[in-house]
């Protein structure tokens, strides 16, 4: 039978309402204080550092908040339409489970793209205003300063706001929050409880983290046994390196980052959450309802 | 050629837990037949395989042996359940989405156009009698009209097939009776309808013919006059008989080699009186 976009769509839409429906964009006003709490104690340091802080506070923030909201909100998808017996109306309709399995997929990230969208103008708006008064003190400034010195500030106020690589660093947040939900989904199509899926997708997410050391651990070819070099070339198989998505030291820092590098880390996302949802599809296949 | 409606040919299922040696059997050989446009009746005590019986028909499990087709074609086909409706026994559904939103969910997972969806819903909702409560939320409704949108979102796309696990759970009589004329009225246009209840004086109202399982078997089943209808007596009811009347027939069986076993004025049932009552007081 033809994958049907209608009925994907109709789950991802219902999907992404219940999950706007249990309030969890209160997470959004929980962002909005941290930006606006840690913005008063930062009168008082240089532009530069002023800016950067308030990047790294934010995509720091950023990032928490929406793995956070990518684990919890996914967790409870599938034990709850499975309690409620909802899944029975749905799949008793002509709808595969690799469709029901990616429309609640698609509602999350819906829910994801919405909330990044409004943290990132409320981020974007601070850098800006933070930017335009720095600015504005160099103008006010202007007569002091020598022309050379001048140019170089303002470039260094520029870099330290908002460029090109606060939003490719945003966009990896995405791609980041996106394989934790595809990997929660994946867990709970075979856990009987949110608990086990939380506790379960914690772990992934440490070793996701730590995953980096590990990695250059094996590389070292002199330190490890096969057995050992096996499991650990294993568990970055199969665990996402979640740590090669976070760019906040290169963007706050002011490195550049290449595009071919955001592309291959966009490959890497889209190929984590392909064999995610593969998975999960496989596992919920053979679940008895 | 025509295909039965529902085939089910030697269905055994198996329920294993993990772990664990015991294993549960839930259905033992099951056969079963069922003819487009009839009403079947699927009986049984807790735990004696119904459940799990519509659970297969829909492909929600899969059987540990046997198959089951669904006019003629294999269940665990999803093409197949285009043609089946299927109301879940205590249904939640969503609660967030309200009546018509809740329609309109299904009718798009059931590939209905856009133009033919609104019309449909409008009079689903007015064949269940919630056309007032269309608009509000599912978290505000009863029992019973949660019942009714259950039993609308299953007849959303006009099924030939329609399956339902204990359609009159938590409904009030009056509401169970619509459900009653709901699917004589689907019977009447040629709908196969196949449905468990624990009411048997329901599904001796609506159904053509009843199964009865017990532990996993099909004990008896059959058209409901040949498993109901006692050989060797006859029931007579007359209207406005005297009494002289009476005792005349009955010596005249007296003299024969006939016995009447009983003699008494029938009398109507409590649900009968139930909705005499109601029905009087509403107009």
């Amino acid at each position: 039978m033809i994958t049907s976009l209608r009925r994907i769509r109709a789950i991802a839409g219902t999907t992404l309402i219940e999950l706007a429906r249990l309030r969890v964009f209160y997470v959004l006003v929980l962002f909005a204080l941290v930006l606006i709490v840690s913005s008063t104690f930062l009168a008082r340091i240089s532009f530069q550092q002023e800016l950067q802080v308030t990047k790294d506070i934010s995509l720091g923030a950023i990032n928490f908040f929406l793995s956070l909201l990518a684990i919890v909100a996914t967790a409870q998808l599938l034990p709850r339409d499975i309690e409620d017996r909802v899944v029975y109306s749905v799949l008793a309709k002509p709808v595969p489970r690799f469709e029901y399995i990616l429309g609640k997929f698609l509602g999350v990230v819906g829910l994801l793209a919405i909330s990044l969208a409004a943290m990132s103008v409320l981020c974007l708006v601070v850098l800006h205003l933070r930017e335009q008064s720095a600015l504005h003190e160099v103008n006010r400034q202007i007569e002091q300063l020598a022309p050379d010195q001048l140019s170089s500030t303002v470039r260094v106020i520029h870099t330290a706001g908002v460029n090109r690589d606060l939003i490719a660093a945003l966009v990896l947040v995405l791609a980041k929050s996106a394989i934790l939900a595809a990997t929660t989904l994946c867990i709970s199509a075979f856990a009987t409880s949110n608990i086990f899926t939380i506790t379960a997708m914690a772990m992934v997410y440490l070793i996701g983290h730590l995953e980096s050391i590990a990695r250059e651990y094996w590389l070292q070819e002199h330190v490890a046994g096969w057995p050992k070099r096996t499991f650990l070339a294993l568990v970055a198989f199969i665990f996402p390196d979640l740590q090669a998505f976070n760019l906040s030291d290169q963007v706050i820092g002011g490195v550049p980052i290449p595009a071919h590098l955001i592309e291959q880390l966009l490959g890497l996302a889209a190929f984590y959450i392909v064999s995610y949802i593969l998975l999960a599809t496989a596992i919920f296949y053979q679940r008895e309802l | 050629m025509t295909h039965t409606a529902i085939h089910i040919s030697r269905v055994t299922k198996v329920y294993r837990t993990p772990f664990r040696r015991r294993a549960t059997v839930a259905l033992r050989d099951l056969n079963l037949e069922i003819a487009p446009g009839e009403v079947y009746g699927l009986l049984g005590p807790n735990g004696s395989g119904k459940s799990t019986t519509l659970k297969i028909i829909l492909g929600l499990i899969s059987p540990t042996r046997g198959s089951v087709t669904i006019f003629g074609r294999d269940n665990s086909v999803v093409a197949a359940r285009r043609e089946i409706g299927f109301l879940p026994e205590n249904a939640y559904f969503h609660k967030f989405l309200t009546g018509a939103e809740t329609l309109r969910f299904h009718a798009k997972l059931c590939g209905l156009s856009k133009s033919k969806t609104t019309a449909r819903i409008n009079e689903l909702l007015a064949a269940v009698g919630l056309t007032d409560a269309g608009d509000a939320r599912l978290s505000t409704y009863s029992k019973g009209m949660l019942q009714r949108i259950g039993l609308a979102q299953a007849l959303i796309h006009d099924p030939k097939l329609l399956v339902l696990d204990e359609p009159t759970a938590g409904v009030d009589p009056a509401g169970s009776r619509d459900i009653q004329e709901l699917i004589a009225s689907l019977k009447n246009r040629g709908t196969t309808v196949l449905l468990s209840s624990h009411l048997l004086t329901q599904v001796q109202e609506v159904c053509d013919r009843v199964g009865i399982l017990h532990r996993g078997r099909l004990m008896r089943e059959g058209q409901l006059q040949s498993l109901l209808g006692i050989e060797n007596q006859t029931e007579l009811i007359l209207e406005n008989a005297s009494p002289d009347l009476l005792d005349g027939l009955e010596q005249q069986i007296a003299s024969t080699s006939a016995r009447l076993i009983v003699r008494r004025k029938p009398q109507a049932s409590l649900e009968q009186l139930f909705l005499k009552v109601t029905e009087s007081t509403e107009e």
